[in-house]
């Protein structure tokens, strides 16, 4: 073997470690906690779980349990129609903003700053301003007291604690609607406007260039960050447990009301809601991504 | 994520601790200790060679936070012991923990709990499953304050946790009884219902104007309990319910609890928000309270003999609060507890904090700084000791000790609990359409 070949072998083999090294880290932390908490998930909820005395593996009953209750699949709605209403009002409120911020408005440097503010602060801030501000005994209805609207803070409307779930909507709205703008938002700084004003010169309406020009163009953003709230909203547990209706509940509270049980036995049955919501919430997301890579690739992108 | 995280390190944990030999030189200490063998004094030393206790305990209150960080650090330190305390949002998660490096083969010496502040299902769990570190609550020298009598009918508290026995592996800590208190800015106190009918009737005129807190919590079980007690079809109130559900059985036990839960299923369209078809349950005392002071609701009902005092003081009750006798004869009393489990790491430390806790002097600032009665009893103790908890104590408002004394009632099996329990979870909450005979005899099989 000639000396230059063996060289350029040595130096295949560096760069090969060289990847490794790069990925490792991130690859351990998903193989190790990530799945091996799923693949124990998965295994308790099937049954095994010897440090409560419990091993019945496989045994797909508790399963069969939480989906043979009607329960079960009212909560699972529940879930779905917190998880669409506030990803479709954040994303709708997200493009506008977005739209807005690429054109020229006085005080734009002030307001580029302050759109951003609710994504620095915490969930649990945020719903705590909602308790605070929107609850019976809150600050709008002990206004509305004192201006004699009603007579006493409990007659308030109540907007937290009920099915129709307005407190969380609006907690998540509040807090994704900066995130879906700040996306879609550096989509159109990295397009330009050129393709906009060809547009507009070639006749185009104003609906026309934003359906046909700029809305195919932010797809990827959208795609993405619908795809991160909403992954987030329905597996949340904090906001429909602190502001939601009570009994039936969303399925990441019905979990954490199972682990929390003194009968250690439903801690498997929590366990079946986790999977459950895992894999509602993977298979709506791979559909959804599905769909989209199709989509693109009649479009002609890859 | 949590008790995925936990039972991961558990299975890893379990893999590498097959081997391992339990931890010969505690267990000897442990074996002495309770049959006799070793004196207080040597304990003393081995606490301070062990030097810190960790004692888990549920850390929403403030007052009870700031009593632990400031008294009950700084006289722990004076005994060679440096207190660490573990706030944990629900006592369970402890018992969790307990129980998981149980089964992963961690023995005493080995674990990361040293003490719980915990009493009923949580003692009951620990028990049934063997993870107590043994009767060391009357070996003591402060047990002394403590009636372990059993012949003295007023041992019971102290024998008995929710109908379980305590042998001794618990330490009574701070006494409580069930008391409801009426915001009288809003409701004259003669309007005040003093029996179930009578807040049914005062609900019908008032609607919405009452909750209470939502059962598997604590708070609400014990309301549950209070009104089968006074529902009981035989007319014996809390006797009936002494019993492991083993002794009573699934049939007779639906047949004793029937009425109270019917009670409680015609009360919802009455209870806030019951009108409009969602009857609101507070998760907790916090969220109760803050009901209470809004003026959402007219009464509150939880654990705290001097919670009117308490709240007037810290502004969580509203000003016109003021205590009431409900229900008649049927006003739960309890004590709560500090246990230590078997896997403690420092079961030296945790039984010499443990009997600073049970001292005339901890006991005293506890009341002054957190409102929470004394777990030692007043016949045990001296009259200058007897007198320095009157002085430390926030007060009673509106009822007087002797109205308390006189309508007590004992807590139910913590066994019979888990039952009432899944029944209301599911005759009440799921609304189900079984019967509750069956939903009973359905919790008994499940509980196995």
């Amino acid at each position: 073997m000639s000396p230059n070949k063996t060289k350029e072998l040595a130096r295949h083999r560096k760069e090969r470690i060289w990847m490794w090294l790069q990925v490792l880290p991130v690859l351990t932390v998903l193989v190790v906690l990530f799945g091996g908490a799923l693949v124990l998930a998965v295994m308790q909820s099937l049954g095994f779980a010897p440090w409560f005395g419990v091993n019945t593996f496989p045994d797909f009953s508790f399963f069969r349990a939480l989906w043979g209750e009607w329960s079960f699949w009212y909560s699972l709605g529940l879930t779905l129609y917190y998880a669409i209403v506030s990803t479709l009002i954040a994303l709708v409120m997200g493009i506008i903003l977005a739209l807005a911020m690429v054109r020229f408005f006085p005080g734009k440097t002030l307001y580029k700053y302050l759109y951003k503010l609710p994504l620095m602060i915490p969930y649990t801030v945020g719903i705590a301003l909602a308790v605070i501000m929107l609850g019976n005994g809150g600050m709008l209805s002990r206004l509305m007291e004192f201006v004699g609207l009603i007579d006493d803070p409990s007659e308030f409307p109540q907007i937290l604690k009920s099915h129709y779930g307005w407190g969380i909507i609006a907690v998540y709205v509040w807090k994704q609607t900066p995130f879906v703008t700040l996306t879609i938002y550096a989509v159109l700084l990295g397009v330009g406007r050129e393709t906009e004003e060809a547009a507009a010169i070639l006749g185009a309406s104003k609906s026309q260039t934003f359906f046909q020009v700029t809305l195919p163009q932010i797809l990827p953003g959208i795609i993405s960050s619908t795809l991160i709230i909403f992954a987030f909203n329905i597996g949340a547990f904090e906001a429909p447990f602190i502001l939601g209706g009570g009994y039936p509940d969303t399925l990441p509270v019905i979990a954490w009301r199972y682990f929390n049980d003194a009968d250690y036995s439903l801690q498997l049955q929590g366990m079946a809601t986790v999977v459950s919501i895992a894999m509602i919430a993977g298979i709506i997301l791979y559909t959804y991504l599905a769909l989209y890579r199709r989509y693109e690739r009649k479009i002609g992108r890859n | 994520m949590k008790h995925t995280l936990i039972s991961l390190s558990v299975t890893a944990s379990m893999l590498g601790s097959l081997a391992m030999a339990e931890n010969v030189e505690a267990n000897n200490f442990r074996d002495g200790f309770l049959k006799g063998d070793v004196t207080w004094a040597d304990v003393e030393t081995r606490a301070k060679s062990e030097g810190t206790v960790n004692l888990y305990y549920w850390g929403g209150s403030d007052p009870i936070n700031i009593w632990m960080d400031q008294i009950v650090t700084a006289d722990l330190a004076k005994l060679g012991v440096t207190l660490n305390p573990v706030r944990i949002t629900g006592t369970k998660d402890a018992i969790d923990l307990v129980l998981a490096e149980k089964g992963s083969g961690k023995g005493l010496g080995e674990g990361s709990v040293d003490a719980i502040w915990l009493n009923g299902e949580n003692f009951a769990t620990l028990k049934r499953q063997d993870a107590l570190f043994g009767a060391f609550a009357d070996k003591m020298p402060n047990s002394k304050f403590i009636e372990w009598n059993a012949e003295d009918p007023r041992s019971l508290l102290n024998l008995r946790d929710f109908g379980v026995e305590t042998g001794a592996a618990e330490a009574p800590w701070s006494g409580e009884q069930y008391v409801c208190a009426i915001n009288t800015a809003r409701v004259d106190k003669a309007e005040a219902p003093s029996t179930f009918e009578g807040l049914q009737a005062y609900l019908t005129t008032n609607p919405g104007k009452f909750t209470y807190v939502k059962p598997p919590h604590y708070i609400g079980n014990t309301f549950v309990q209070s009104a089968i007690y006074a529902h009981n079809p035989d007319g014996t109130g809390a006797a009936a319910l002494q019993a492991p559900i083993g002794e009573i059985g699934a049939e007779e036990f639906a047949r004793l609890i029937t009425p109270g839960i019917e009670y409680l299923k015609n009360l919802e369209p009455l209870l806030l928000g019951g009108q409009k078809g969602n009857a609101r349950y507070p998760e907790d005392n916090a969220a109760l309270d803050g009901m209470f002071l809004n003026g959402e609701v007219d009464f509150a009902c939880k654990f705290g003999l001097y919670a009117v005092a308490t709240g007037l003081n810290n502004g969580t009750y509203p000003e016109g609060a003021e205590g009431f006798v409900f229900p008649e004869g049927n006003m739960i009393k309890n004590k709560n507890y500090l246990a230590i489990p078997s896997n403690a790491p420092n079961p030296a430390a945790a039984m010499v904090m443990a009997n600073y806790m049970t001292s005339v002097e901890a006991q005293t600032s506890k009341l002054k700084f957190t409102g929470m009665p004394p777990g030692v009893d007043p016949w045990k103790l001296d009259e200058a000791q007897v007198q320095a908890l009157t002085a430390a104590s926030p007060g009673l408002v509106g009822v007087t000790q002797a109205e308390l004394d006189a309508n007590t009632a004992p807590d139910t099996n913590a066994t019979l609990v888990d039952v009432i329990e899944a029944t209301w979870l599911e005759y009440i909450e799921r609304d189900s359409s079984d019967d509750i005979a069956t939903i009973v005899a359905r919790a008994v099989e499940n509980l196995k």
